[in-house]
């Protein structure tokens, strides 16, 4: 029986057809990946851009990231007031759930993008404190809306600049690229 | 393979960080067994599973009999942990370069990203302090909201070990490289040693000599467990007695 | 190409779908996205990704020792000792350690509720009150437990207003300690009743009578940095540590030597050592030592002659000798008499109030007798008015009775006799259970308070607890309820209890200390005041306040030297003992479980210590499940073969066998206090180490079912490890 399936395999037909059964596999495994990489949906369409035309530095709402680890989301305390002194944003449409969270005191439920899995600790304070940028990792906020991460966080992009940083400093590299100063 | 006269017999300190541990005056209390388990989001197993010797301590103290009734004594209460060896026995055993040698802080890592669970590590231990995840323990809510944000949390068919409270270190070190100094002797230390009510665990640095886990080891009279197999452990213990 | 279904052409296929699969998914983290609710309100002490630490007091025995708490993002994650704490100096018990996982337990009492059924706290307040309002203060009763002392404070002055019954506190760590006792046996040297202090690390040599101080005993974390002291000192050789004691305890498992006497001869031994080294000494022999024969003591307590000479002659060369008696030896018929038979033996060797001797604790601030602790015979008395009916509300906070107290003393029928019972409780143990209504506390880590540093300190310490993080439930401080429930009362309760709430209370208590001299710190106000009392989590003076004047009139008092009765028949002595790692209330956090016992390892359950050559003779082995039988009742558990217990002797410890108190405590192990029949000594501590016991074999040992220890990673003797050990 499977001698048989074998046999239709090897024919062009078969061979067509293992190559139709790949090419909808792979096809539906690079969506899965796509759908992953995809900018997930926010409760709030929150403009970066317009904000940092108003010349906000990013430490103001996310202080944490000069402190430590975590850069932090604002509090939504942190948010109304300035909005709740501006008349235009203060009924808009567009900041009603601003507006409902702070008035009911409940969260908002924020979805964080520039994540990096559980297994690796990052701390933010050490990159700010090594002159990096927070455009070098996080992208030209001017011109985006809702925050998008510019390219995949993943552990060869880490090491590169971990790598280039380092240059021939052969005590920093060790440092910079041992397991042990992320993963832990 | 090393041959046996290759092998190193530790007179100076090769590693970084180091610990010396006073079995005289080790209660046995259990202490540091607590806070290391709180400190690095270590599971529970449960009766069942500790039954079969897949509790996840991380340090375990050991304690045994000498002789028989009425002469019987208990042996010095001996804390046992990973002696991050300078030369680890877990190290070359592993196919997927999970336990690694880190160069920068001279501690046998194990990184659970890369760990496949073969466990091989564990065989190869002389000294059995390495834990493996049997399972995917479950901690029911809300018992994860005390979890350490510093700390991986681990989930099954992963390997993990005492790291000498890696993220303790890096703290410091941290902070001091903020604040433009060195980190000073003292001024942290690991979960097991801060919680010892008997102040029976010290831990700093091996490599400087003023440190006072450095004056400790080099009193004389300190052992290295089964330092014959030339693993080159880092910490030192004091049978007293 | 073969035509043959090679296992090459299986392979491929194989793998081909395998990647496929892995790709599908593996590698997508497609769940990787979770939704974070950043603070609403940002408490402006607090900062994204920065931890903050709380001084606070820990709940977990009624110590009082200092926490520093780290908490994050509002969780508390950590606890650490309070390194300026004087009474523990940064340092922490796996207790300690663990209370997290009480404060995070997932079988919590979330709400306040009627047998179960939920209601809001304005009902509830409201039944408080007309309980207060609807029965006579006599018929009101409050049993609280050993800490916290602020809400102890509440109701004293509510009782002392109204003319309430003054409350009465109790834990089974008090029970096991024989607080009574020793506070009985310490008049006889100082002259009035309160905790000796023994300062183990001043000493020389310390003869241990059955107290395990390096466990659970009174004050642990002090007694071993005292230990440290005595072996470590680098003013004088390294101390010898003798212990007396028919089963090997944690703490005997670290003496020189180990003495196993038989158990109720305790008296004897320790005036036989004092005869002899008198003797050597020479002059006139103490009269309490003269009524020992040491032929007799010899043969009636199985110590040997020349050990007992070599024992007195330690005795009568050595500075620095210190006698302490506790646990077992304290807790049978006799056991004032060991007590005072062993202080004679500090009144001998001259170390009252001296470094190294014997102290009376420092009162703490405004400590007085009524703070003290009911012994087991005042509890009883307090059942048997339960069970007449006298009392008609009674509260219950900070305790457990209905597990903790000794089978004989029936606190579960006499909960029925009394009209009302409402708990307090956190978590809903066996006590809880039987109430009437839950209005359930806050853990202790979300509590406002303070408490009495009652030994262990120099000075007097009152150390200040407060929420290092919010309540996590819809829990309620108990002395809010009573203050919010008192002014609803109106009358005298509203005038005893003229407080906002709980906090205001607390100023009003705390601040009255602002005049003291020579205080840890001082305030310009009572707001100032109360804010460093919650910065240094507490406040102490820095003055030496233990009582060091003792006369040594014991040595001329007459001391029985009759042995313990035995209460009960069979042919086994039993030691029931807390267990050092779970003590009273541990059992129901997890990680306390799977602490190894330190001397047994056994984890997660209740075990028999029965000495091997017995065992052999009984035809028991390992895990075999067997009855425990005692004039009162009965319990089963695994039989453990413990190479350091007399022949005759077995052992239980105690802190397992809940049928409540979560899921992790929960229908584990068995209960000793259920073996332990009505018998008190002198000073009314119970006689829980005065019984004898039989044992009835159920069950051979199955495999696969018994003891979760330790040591069958490594061995009993170390076998598995090799030669090194």
């Amino acid at each position: 029986m499977i001698k048989k399936f074998f046999d239709w395999l090897k024919q062009p037909l078969g061979l067509i057809a293992v190559g139709i059964v790949f090419l909808a596999l792979f096809s539906a495994a690079t969506y899965g990946i796509y759908t992953t990489q995809q900018t997930p949906e926010q409760p709030i369409d929150f403009p970066h851009n317009k904000h940092i035309s108003f010349g906000i530095q990013c430490l103001y709402c996310h202080p944490g990231a000069s402190k430590g680890p975590a850069a932090g989301i604002p509090s939504q305390a942190k948010c109304w007031a300035c909005h709740n002194q501006i008349v235009k944003t203060r009924d808009s449409a567009l900041l009603a759930p601003l507006k409902d969270a702070v008035m009911s005191g409940e969260s908002i439920e924020w979805v964080p993008v520039a994540i990096v899995p559980d297994f690796v600790q990052f701390n933010h304070r050490a990159h700010v404190a090594a002159g990096k940028n927070c455009e070098d990792c996080h992208g030209d906020l001017t011109k985006m809306t809702i925050y998008e991460n510019p390219q995949v966080f993943n552990m060869g992009w880490c090491l590169n600049c971990h790598i280039e940083t380092a240059g021939d400093d052969q005590e920093k590299l060790i440092k910079l690229s041992d397991c042990g100063t992320c993963h832990y | 393979m090393i041959r046996p006269e290759e092998i190193k017999m530790s007179t100076e300190e090769t590693g970084k960080w180091g610990m010396v541990i006073d079995q005289d005056i080790c209660t046995g209390c259990q202490a540091c067994v607590a806070a290391c388990a709180m400190e690095n989001n270590i599971t529970f197993v449960g009766e069942e599973d500790a039954g079969y010797g897949r509790s996840m301590h991380w340090i375990r103290i050991e304690r045994f009999w000498e002789g028989e009734y009425p002469e019987v004594k208990m042996t010095p209460q001996q804390p046992m942990l990973c002696q991050q060896c300078g030369h680890a026995t877990c190290e070359p055993v592993c196919p997927a370069f999970a336990t690694v040698h880190s160069q920068a802080e001279q501690l046998n890592l194990q990184v659970y990203n890369r760990c496949v669970g073969t466990r091989y590590c564990a065989n190869n231990c002389p000294y059995q302090v390495r834990a493996f995840n049997w399972r995917d323990y479950q901690r029911p809510e809300p018992l994860p909201n005390q979890f350490n944000p510093d700390v991986t949390v681990r989930r099954m068919g992963v390997m993990e070990k005492c790291t000498f409270c890696i993220q303790r270190i890096h703290k410091a070190q941290d902070k001091a490289k903020s604040e433009g100094r060195e980190v000073m002797d003292g001024e942290f230390t690991t979960a097991c040693a801060q919680a010892c009510p008997a102040n029976a665990i010290v831990f700093g640095r091996v490599d400087n000599p003023e440190s006072l886990v450095s004056q400790l080891s080099h009193k004389g009279h300190g052992v290295k467990h089964l330092e014959e197999l030339g693993t080159l452990p880092n910490v030192t213990y004091f049978k007293g007695g | 190409m073969s035509e043959q279904f090679s296992r090459r052409d299986f392979l491929k296929l194989a793998g081909l779908g395998a990647a496929t699969t892995a790709i599908l998914t593996g590698c997508g983290p497609a769940s990787r996205y979770v939704k974070r609710e950043p603070y609403q309100q940002m408490p402006e002490y607090n900062s994204v990704g920065q931890s903050t630490y709380y001084a606070t007091t820990c709940r977990e025995c009624a110590a009082g020792c200092g926490l520093v708490v780290r908490t994050y993002q509002g969780r508390a994650i950590k606890t650490e000792g309070n390194a300026s704490h004087p009474l523990n100096l940064g340092k922490t018990c796996a207790r300690g350690q663990a209370t997290l996982q009480g404060l995070y337990n997932p079988d919590r009492v979330t709400d306040p509720n009627k047998t179960g059924s939920a209601m809001e706290w304005d009902a509830a307040i409201q039944v408080v009150a007309d309980a207060l309002k609807k029965y006579k203060p006599d018929e009101i009763a409050f049993l609280m437990g050993m800490a916290p002392d602020h809400l102890f404070d509440l109701v004293t002055d509510m009782a002392n207003a109204t003319g309430m019954n003054a409350p009465i506190r109790f834990g089974a760590l008090g029970m096991f300690e024989a607080r009574a006792t020793l506070s009985k046996a310490a008049e006889t040297l100082f002259g009035q009743a309160g905790l000796p202090f023994f300062d183990v690390g001043g000493a020389q040599v310390v003869l241990s009578f059955g107290a395990n101080f390096l466990e659970t005993w009174l004050s642990p974390i002090p007694y071993t940095r005292g230990f440290t002291g005595l072996r470590e000192a680098k003013t004088k050789l390294r101390g010898k540590f003798v212990q007396f004691e028919a089963r090997m305890s944690a703490t005997g498992g670290k003496a020189d030597e180990w003495v196993p006497l038989r158990p109720g001869t305790e008296a004897l031994v320790a005036l036989a050592i004092g005869q002899i080294a008198a003797e050597i000494r020479g002059g006139a022999m103490p009269k309490a030592f003269s009524s020992v024969d040491l032929l007799d003591v010899a043969s009636k307590s199985g110590v040997k002659l020349e050990a007992l000479e070599h024992l007195g002659e330690l005795v009568a060369t050595t500075n620095g000798v210190l006698a302490i008696p506790g646990g077992p030896a304290l807790g049978q018929s006799n056991g004032l008499a060991v007590a005072e038979a062993v202080l004679a033996l500090n009144a001998f060797a001259e170390n009252i109030g001296k470094p190294g001797g014997v102290y009376l604790s420092a009162l703490a601030p405004n400590q007085t007798e009524a703070n003290r602790p009911a012994s087991a015979k005042e509890m009883q008395e307090f059942v048997e008015k339960m069970a007449s009916g006298a009392f008609k509300v009674l509260f219950v906070h900070g305790v457990n009775p209905v597990f903790e107290l000794p089978k004989s003393i029936d606190f579960k029928s006499a909960m029925g006799s009394v009209e009302q019972v409402i708990s307090f409780a956190t978590f809903p143990d066996e006590t809880s259970a039987e109430a009437d209504y839950i209005f359930p506390d806050h853990h202790g880590l979300e509590s406002w308070g303070y408490q009495r540093v009652a030994t262990g300190t120099a000075q007097p310490v009152l150390s200040g607890a407060q929420p290092v993080v919010s309540p996590f439930y819809n829990t309620r401080a108990t002395a809010d309820v009573l203050i919010a429930a008192a002014q609803l009362a109106g009358g005298k309760f509203a005038e005893a209890l003229p407080y906002k709430d709980e906090v205001e209370f607390l100023q009003t208590k705390v601040s009255s200390l602002m005049s003291e001299s020579d205080g840890s710190f001082t305030a310009p106000d009572a707001f100032t005041f109360m804010a460093y009392f919650q910065q240094y989590g507490g406040w102490w003076k820095n003055t030496d306040a233990r009582l060091s004047s003792g006369t040594s009139g014991i040595l001329n008092a007459n001391i029985s030297a009759e042995e313990a009765q035995f209460a009960g028949e069979g042919e086994f002595f039993f030691v029931p003992f807390v267990s050092p790692t779970l003590a009273e209330a541990g059992a129901n956090k997890p990680w306390l479980q799977e602490l190894p016992d330190p001397t047994t390892t056994v984890m997660w359950n209740t075990w028999v210590e029965i000495n091997p050559e017995t065992a052999h003779e009984l035809g028991l082995h390992n895990d075999d499940m067997v009855k425990v039988i005692s004039e009162v009742g009965e319990v089963q558990a695994y039989v453990y073969l413990y190479p350091a217990i007399r022949p005759d002797t077995i052992a239980m410890p105690f802190g397992q066998g809940h049928t409540a108190y979560g899921r992790y405590a929960e229908n584990r192990g068995a209960n000793p206090a259920n073996l332990l029949g009505g018998h008190f000594n002198e000073a009314g501590d119970l006689a829980f180490a005065g019984m004898r016991v039989k044992i009835e074999k159920i069950s051979s040992a199955v495999s696969g079912v018994g003891l979760s220890r330790m040591e069958s990673r490594m061995g009993v003797y170390g076998e598995a490890l090799g030669e090194e050990h």
